[in-house]
């Protein structure tokens, strides 16, 4: 008897009785600070490849080439949806839920560096490297096949028998030189810091 | 000597009770079973080998998809054990904001254990209230991080976004609302007679037990045994007046208990962190160094581990997680099932002890 | 007949018995797919019923990047399920890998080389929304005129 004036309370309840007859599921749409996909917006992209760089899923950002413009594309099988890229861009060409307006806000930022490194005992002088790297290539274009050169301002060079860094400030993490790197000598260190300008604007 | 049993009945990998893979092996005399044994495998991705030789900022997002239930607590041992190797302070504001967001992960994951145990038990209905409540604290993690599950809030030097006042009104409204819901599903859970019979007294696990089998978590503070919350040696819970929640039975009952009472105490938590935030910046910079350290947290199933070495550069030469289920599915194997009097409790028990096999075997 | 295969249509699109699997994943896209059963967006209100057996499914769901222990059970697991059937992947595990796809790890990603895919939801996880209409948009695609396509 007890039993059965419970289950005719619990089921005479306002609450219960509205949901019954009127309550519908929730509509399929996506909130909009959920970090969706990147999308592109109408910012110029330089080209600098720093949301490749950052990115921790394999393939899942390219920045190609079309038409004479720069355009980083996602592909949606391979991206986890962090937002790095987002945050990390200089030029805010890519968007995703409220990542941009929020980095804007606190004004936060990735600082990232890279730092090279040759394995002496592994490295066996082939040059690869130096002429893998794009912006070897972008500084001296006479840059031989063997990966010497009389430039001093490219990054890296292979002289006196050995790869000599130069200019390390102007890597940009790419890792081309670490991919072509036969005995894997070669390795490049991608530093990344999460830094805020300001003192806070939270209350 | 040769060993007599009546049939060896596997649970297997593909089960309605359980969502990963996991085959236990009991064997049976008549009714009741004699022993189990637990098979594990199905599930080992190799995570650890794909971390060496890679940054913090790649090696986040695989430490936090070795569990995607508990994925924010990994991502705080994580960054908090980097931060100790390099020294980097952390400032109060992102600190009591990581404490908000791994209440609200730790809240979403008792209730999955719950409902995970309601449905075991074949109690649907109050599987799909526990089920549905969460998706109100979800909603509320993703206004603050962006995404449900597998956030990636926490970096080395503070936190990624803000909280914004009108979100955390908004937060707090859902919690009072979350927690009046719970009140009632508690009371429904303990006054009902059918759960009773199949949870009171069901895979008792004493207290000497419960230490000798190295149990931590929930499953170990059902049993009785102090102590064992690693948030009581964390600082910012410190500043916070935090208590372990313990129980004394053992059996399912209480084990399911301890959970419902965390949930109440992570939302009063959360309410205290978010009256004294502290104003302040959000991010305090700081570059990972080389050095070594073994820092351990409280997952929501226990205690969670990481030994981590770096070197100059911040990437991880070599990294050892050591995660809690490990412990109390042997537990459970060895000592809570041991001798039961059906199948129907082998399953029973094995879910109450919040067995997470992706955080066993990475 | 044309008026048995409509007949056939209707009813496959509106009743489907799905089966999930998970062959290695880190569990965020297993409880998305659980959150699709809450009562908040309610899939079982479709004709979608979420059981575990393989023997009566009609969809397969695979979620996970392959694991060594499920190279062979996963292609024994898709022959016992009966015709009609289709396979759908969730997540970006079985699709690509996600971050498991690195030198080193042990799947071997993606699930198309071991059974047949039918249709993807890419997402790490994919949010219970995007499951739904992924699923309601291929339902009625997936099983129409499967007699004709067979022959």
């Amino acid at each position: 008897m007890r039993s059965i004036i419970y289950y005719v309370r619990e089921f005479l309840r306002p609450e219960w009785l509205k949901k019954f007859f009127f309550v519908k599921t929730a509509p399929l749409v996506t909130p909009p600070y959920f970090k969706g996909y990147p999308t592109r917006t109408e910012k110029e992209c330089t080209g600098c490849f720093t949301c490749m760089m950052i990115c921790p899923a394999p393939e899942a950002i390219a920045v190609l080439r079309r038409k004479e413009r720069w355009e980083p594309e996602v592909y949606p099988g391979h991206c986890i949806r962090c937002g790095l890229c987002v945050e990390a861009c200089p030029e805010g060409v890519l968007s995703s839920g409220r990542v941009m307006e929020v980095a804007g806000r606190d004004a936060t930022a990735f600082w990232h560096s890279y730092h090279l490194e040759v394995d002496e005992s592994l490295c066996m002088r082939c040059g690869n490297c130096c002429v893998a790297c794009p912006i070897n290539r972008q500084i001296d274009p006479r840059l031989a096949g063997t990966g010497t050169s009389t430039s001093d301002d490219v990054i890296m060079r292979v002289k006196g028998g050995r790869v000599q860094i130069l200019h390390e400030e102007k890597c940009t993490g790419c890792k081309t030189c670490e991919t072509q790197c036969p005995s894997g000598a070669m390795r490049v260190a991608r530093m990344v810091e999460g830094v805020q300008f300001l003192d806070g604007v939270g209350s | 000597m040769k060993k007599t049993v009546d049939v060896s009945i596997p649970l297997g990998p593909m089960h309605p009770c359980w969502k990963e893979p996991v085959r236990l092996k009991c064997e049976t005399a008549g009714e009741r079973v004699l022993h189990t044994e637990v098979e594990l495998g199905y599930m080992k991705k190799g995570i650890e080998r794909i971390m060496r030789g890679r940054p913090w900022q790649e090696v986040m997002f695989l430490a936090e998809r070795v569990c995607g239930i508990c994925s924010v607590v990994h991502n705080m041992v994580f960054i908090e054990a980097m931060e100790g190797i390099s020294d980097i302070a952390v400032p109060p504001r992102a600190a009591y904001l990581r404490v908000v967001a791994n209440e609200l992960d730790r809240i979403a994951s008792h209730l999955i254990a719950n409902f995970s145990y309601c449905y075991t038990i074949e109690h649907e209905t109050l599987a799909m209230y526990l089920l549905n409540t969460r998706e109100t604290v979800l909603d509320n993690l993703e206004r603050l991080t962006g995404s449900r599950i597998n956030t990636a809030y926490m970096i080395p030097g503070g936190v990624r976004f803000d909280l914004l006042p009108e979100d955390a009104a908004v937060m707090l409204a859902d919690l009072a609302k979350v927690e009046d819901e719970l009140k009632r599903y508690v009371r429904i859970f303990e006054t009902g007679p059918l759960i009773g019979l199949r949870s009171r007294g069901i895979g008792c696990m004493s207290r000497v037990d419960a230490i000798r089998a190295h149990t931590v978590g929930p499953t170990a503070r059902a049993s009785g045994v102090e102590d064992c919350d690693l948030r009581l040696r964390h600082p910012t819970y410190r500043a916070l007046d935090f208590e372990q929640v313990t129980r004394t039975e053992g059996d399912n009952f209480a084990r399911v208990m301890v959970r419902f009472q965390e949930v109440f105490q992570s939302i009063d938590l959360i309410r205290r962190c978010v009256d004294t935030l502290p104003a302040g910046r959000i991010r305090g910079g700081g570059l990972c160094r080389a050095g070594e350290i073994s820092y351990s947290g409280e997952a929501p199933r226990g205690e969670l581990t990481y030994t981590i070495k770096t070197d100059d550069f911040g990437r991880v030469v070599d990294i050892a997680i050591r995660t809690p289920s490990i412990m109390n599915i042997e537990a459970c194997a060895h000592y809570m099932v041991a001798d039961a009097a059906s199948i129907a409790d082998v399953t029973s028990t094995f879910i109450s002890s919040d067995p997470c096999i992706a955080c066993n075997e990475r | 007949m044309s008026i048995l295969q409509s007949i056939k249509n209707a009813v496959r699109s509106r009743s489907i018995h799905v089966s999930y699997i998970d062959v290695g994943s880190c569990n965020g896209c297993d409880i998305e797919v659980l959150a699709c059963l809450a009562p908040r967006y309610d899939i079982e209100q479709y004709g979608i019923y979420v059981h575990n057996n393989p023997r009566e499914a009609d969809i397969l769901l695979v979620i996970g990047s392959v694991t060594p222990q499920w190279v062979d059970k996963l292609r024994s697991i898709w022959d016992k399920i009966p015709e009609p059937k289709a396979a759908v992947a969730i997540g970006n595990c079985p699709i690509s890998g996600c971050v498991y796809a690195r030198k080193g790890s042990l799947t071997t990603p993606p699930v198309k080389n071991y059974i047949p895919i039918a249709a993807e939801v890419p997402g790490c996880p994919p949010r219970p929304t995007e499951i739904l209409s992924a699923i309601l948009s291929v339902a009625p695609l997936i099983f129409k005129d499967y007699e004709e396509k067979q022959s």
